[in-house]
């Protein structure tokens, strides 16, 4: 036990975790050249095209060490963005230390900080690594400073690197030898393996990445989830060297992989503790949590008779996706579809694409919206996650929207616009603190301000310097009222919003205005209305199209022309008929484009 | 024993449509910004317009890009390989279109249509079209295309204003433009003249001016289209800046409906206005789901037989069209129409007429029930695109404005029964 080392990766995005993850491999011989395809790790498409790692992945590598002995170093790969820092508190627990990857010239961000925390609080060793050090831009000294200024933690020793240059790779791994302590645990215990990730398999059902902390785990063992109470019987115990390779079994400081012919994703819980069912543990391992939904949004197939297809399309997502969640529910105007509930925004939008790429689903996806708590009359509470399920004003107490604790950590020249966006979004200021360059703000903000368009702004108005990581704090009643749309005289509940009074005419006002340039000429006028408690606040008129005719169709050569109408035709086919308007896609999240007054 | 029917052909053509012949000149002196129709530049060598009279062996020839005779007698064979497919049947108008036929000298013209009545029945009454434009307009070769038999010209004037033929790239001017036409009416007392409106920078008084300028001529027929932006033009990669928008351009189209129908133009399709009896007839066949022969570079036909219609095209780069007649077989491509995409091919033809059709023309042109687009014309008529009686099927003005919105609905989607 005492060659062994666990750790992980916090850096930002870009600023190569999954180029260093690759080089690790490369140097250590995991994988040769040929199959070495760039970024290893990170294996879905949309993971490669956004340079975000979405699930958790590992590595068992071996290492020779200066010193002369054989360690076996196992890199746990963590989610990189803030909807899954449930995600990386796993990963971080299943590990003794932790590299910090800090871009030598850009410096310490907001969700490095918070990942690092989070570290530090589970008793991780925090190692900093500059990166990228043979930039023209880098400073190593000045953003070593930063690193102790901000996180706290001893950096002028730290290594510095390029990862893809290959510059300094073997000191790395010679830090890592040397400064994170070796595993502890009883390897004789009752078996206690915490699950840092899962996911579907086609072939196998269900694989499990463990940290096995106490006992020993081989194929044939009767095991047991401790929170689910499930029990099943252990098929396969392995590693990933990146590929994986079958083990006689997992012991007491190891992490690997287990299969238990699982077939559903939620009997496997990330966070979950895995014990034996004849010499069971007495107590989990600490910090198990169910996922909560942050976002919602509607997920409506534009064909309707696509209902089917999408209902499938979600299930296989969840088979590989458990923080995704999802019920049937009927729009009036978009007919059958789902609610759906995901961790945060980029989660959402990950699900999207999925859907539309690799299940070729043609969506409508209404305005992303948060959970409110309804104080009913008689003092009971619901729940409600669908603005136009919200009720009549006058028939409930009080409406509670969530409220999120954000840590914003943004350069000295951008806190004045930063602090304008806050307190345009509603944003109560709770601290302030200058580190270095660098100042970090605390502010409480109702949620659903920040679904809409928060991050974008936040980002546009510090040129892309500020980042952004919260958490959710506590309900609160806030006076806030639902805000309907009316096209031709018909409410379309789809695009119902809940805002804060004080906001609400200017948002109506904006988005029907919005609507009405993204809603195209048709061959009647359309009247687009914003209504508050039945009462119209405002009114725009897509004007009727005069004419849709093509001048001239030579007789002799029809093909162009009728390929033409086939695209018009394709075009119509991708909006959703609402009455007799037709819609387009973009429509359905027009407030996203409203701006603050 | 009862009588044999013969006549019930299965799933087939009762009755054949008039055939025209269509001939396509794929040479321009300059190719025009907005065109998207086959045609290529030649590139004319120092002295052409001399070259152009005659050379020695009594041939025109026009620069370097091609001889005339060449082509001619190159249409001549084409046209015989069409003749089983067509046998018997006679060609009840001719429509020389390009490009720009009247590159051709009177001589070639009349070469091809005296070889054109040596091979097939050219009826008596046939409308012989040529197009023109000014610019390669000359008093004597207008008076050799009347003598070839040529009875009908269709000038492309565009624009009478010199600022505009110059922003749509024309060769010539305002004057030239007036010129072109009273040669014309010298000669031919049948003229279409094409005008085009919406044009870049252009005011509804500027495009009515060119409309009273066409009507003063007194020509018979006159088509007035709406500048479109077709794609692999040069205006779809450097869009023209000052388009009139939809509102005005739509003005436009009314306020030149109007004037031409006080001046006694019958508007009878989307683009095209004819005084009384002279429309133009071999537009009119297309528009009717005629048959027609197409021959020259890059033409299309479409023949019908009982076995259906099928729809062919030749070559398109002249070159290739050349060698490929000369190989024994001018088609590029040849396929029957299906019976789910006849209705709408009928419909994008027949609809364009501002009088739409007879209803019983529906399956005797496509050999189809007219029940089989049955619930598409009841959604037509429910948006108030279509009208019908017992027995005319029509657009409405609505239908007429929203010609696309109306055809679409009989497109046939892939995958769909």
């Amino acid at each position: 036990m005492k060659n062994i080392r666990n750790f992980s990766i916090i850096a930002h995005i870009d600023h190569g975790k999954s180029t260093l993850a690759d080089r690790f491999i490369q140097y250590c011989g995991g994988l040769d050249m040929r199959e070495m395809s760039a970024q290893v790790l990170d294996s879905m498409d949309i993971e490669k095209e956004r340079g975000i790692t979405i699930k958790a992945q590992t590595a068992a590598l071996t290492y020779k060490a200066r010193d002369g002995q054989v360690y076996n170093l196992n890199l746990i790969d963590t989610p990189g963005h803030v909807d899954f820092s449930y995600e990386v508190s796993r990963s971080l627990s299943a590990c003794e230390g932790a590299l910090l990857v800090v871009d030598a010239s850009q410096g310490v961000e907001a969700q490095t900080v918070a990942n690092c925390y989070t570290a530090i609080e589970l008793g991780v060793e925090v190692v900093p690594v500059l990166n990228k050090i043979d930039l023209p831009a880098a400073d190593p000294d000045r953003i070593a400073q930063e690193i102790e200024d901000i996180i706290g933690i001893e950096a002028v020793d730290a290594v510095r690197a390029s990862a893809k240059s290959g510059i300094g790779i073997e000191d790395i791994l010679e830090t890592v030898v040397s400064k994170i302590p070796p595993p502890e645990g009883n390897p004789d215990g009752p078996l206690k393996a915490l699950i840092i990730d899962s996911w579907f398999d086609n072939y196998v059902g269900v694989v499990m990445l463990v940290r096995v902390i106490d006992g020993q785990l081989k194929p044939k063992d009767k095991i047991k989830f401790m929170a689910t109470q499930a029990e099943h019987l252990c098929e396969q115990v392995g590693v990933f060297t990146p590929k994986s390779v079958q083990r006689p079994s997992l012991n007491a400081g190891e992490v690997g992989f287990v299969i238990a012919g699982i077939k559903e994703l939620k009997s496997a819980k990330v966070g979950d503790t895995i014990t034996l069912v004849n010499k069971p543990a007495d107590a989990p391992l600490p910090g198990f949590k169910e996922v909560q939904s942050q976002v919602f949004a509607g997920l409506y197939p534009v064909e309707s008779h696509d209902y089917e297809s999408l209902r499938d399309a979600l299930e296989k997502l969840q088979l590989n996706d458990a923080s995704l969640k999802y019920e049937p529910e009927v729009s009036q105007a978009l007919g059958f579809g789902f609610r759906c509930g995901f961790l945060g925004l980029l989660h959402l939008e990950i699900v999207q694409e999925r859907l539309e790429r690799e299940f070729d689903m043609d969506l409508i996806t209404t305005a992303p919206t948060v959970i409110y708590e309804v104080v009913m009359k008689d003092g009971t509470i619901s729940e409600v996650s669908n603005p136009s399920k919200m009720p009549e004003a006058g028939k409930y107490e009080e409406l509670r929207e969530p409220i999120i604790t954000a840590t914003i950590l943004v350069p000295q020249d951008y806190v004045g616009s930063v602090m304008t966006l806050c307190n345009q979004k509603r944003g109560v200021q709770r601290n302030m603190q200058y580190m270095g360059r660098q100042v970090m703000l605390t502010y409480d903000l109702p949620m659903n301000e920040v679904v809409m368009d928060f991050f974008d702004k936040l980002k546009s108005t510090s040129r892309g310097y500020a980042s952004l990581d919260y958490e959710f704090k506590e309900f609160q009643a806030s006076d806030l009222v639902k805000l309907d749309v009316l096209v031709n005289s018909e409410k379309v509940d789809a695009l119902s919003l809940i805002v804060h009074r004080a906001t609400s005419v200017y948002r109506g006002r904006e988005l029907v205005s919005k609507m009405r340039e993204l809603i195209p000429r048709q061959m009647f006028d359309i009247a687009v209305q914003a209504a508050i408690g039945g009462h119209i606040i405002s009114r725009e008129t897509v004007k009727a199209l005069r004419k849709n005719v093509l001048a001239k169709c030579y007789g002799g050569d029809i093909t162009r022309k009728k390929k033409l109408l086939e695209k018009q035709k394709a075009g119509k086919k991708r909006m959703k008929q609402v009455g007799n308007v037709e819609i387009p896609q973009e429509a359905f999240l027009a407030i996203l484009q409203v701006g603050d007054k | 024993m009862s009588v044999i029917d013969l006549s019930a052909l299965k799933g087939g053509l009762k009755e054949l449509p008039p055939l025209s012949l269509y001939i396509h000149f794929p040479w321009c002196v300059k190719k025009c910004p907005y065109c998207d129709f086959n045609s290529h530049e030649f590139k004319p060598v120092p002295g052409a317009i001399a070259i152009q009279a005659a050379d020695n062996v009594g041939r025109s020839r026009v620069g370097d890009g091609f001889d005339e005779m060449a082509y001619v007698e190159a249409l001549l064979r084409d046209f015989e390989y069409s003749l089983p497919a067509i046998w018997g049947r006679p060609i009840t108008t001719i429509f020389m279109g390009g490009g720009t036929p009247s590159l051709f000298s009177p001589e070639a013209m009349d070469a091809l249509l005296a070889g054109l009545r040596a091979r097939a029945r050219i009826h008596p009454d046939a409308e012989i079209t040529m197009e023109a434009n000014p610019g390669t307009f000359e008093s004597e070769r207008f008076k050799g295309y009347r003598a070839a038999g040529i009875n009908r010209l269709s000038i492309g004037i565009q624009s009478f204003d010199p600022l505009q033929l110059k922003a749509l790239g024309r060769i010539h001017d305002g004057d030239e433009a007036r010129r072109a036409v009273e040669i014309a009416l010298t000669h031919f007392d049948n003229v279409n003249l094409d005008l085009m409106y919406a044009l870049p920078n252009q005011t509804l008084a500027e495009a009515l001016a060119d409309i009273d300028t066409a009507i003063a001529f007194g020509v018979t027929h006159i088509s007035a289209y709406h500048l479109t932006i077709e794609p692999n033009t040069l205006f779809a990669v450097q869009l023209p800046a000052n388009l009139p928008d939809d509102d005005i351009s739509a003005d436009m189209q009314e306020a030149i409906e109007a004037r031409l129908e006080g001046a006694g133009y019958v508007h009878y399709e989307t683009s095209a206005f004819g005084k009384p009896g002279r429309f133009a007839r071999h537009n009119v066949n297309y528009w009717q789901f005629g048959d027609y022969v197409g021959i020259g570079a890059g033409a299309h036909g479409k023949i019908s037989s009982h076995e259906g219609v099928v729809r062919e095209m030749r070559y398109k780069q002249p070159a290739a069209y050349l060698q490929a007649v000369a190989d024994g077989n001018p088609l590029q491509s040849s396929h029957k129409v299906g019976r789910k995409e006849l209705p709408f091919e009928f419909m994008m033809n027949t609809l364009r007429l501002t009088g739409g059709f007879e209803t019983r023309l529906f399956s005797e042109r496509t050999g189809l029930p007219v029940s089989c687009i049955q619930s598409q014309l009841r959604q037509a008529q429910a948006e108030g695109l279509i009208e019908q009686d017992l027995t005319h099927l029509r657009p409405t003005l609505k239908g007429q404005r929203f010609l696309n919105d109306l055809l679409t609905l009989f497109l046939h989607d892939e995958g769909e029964n």
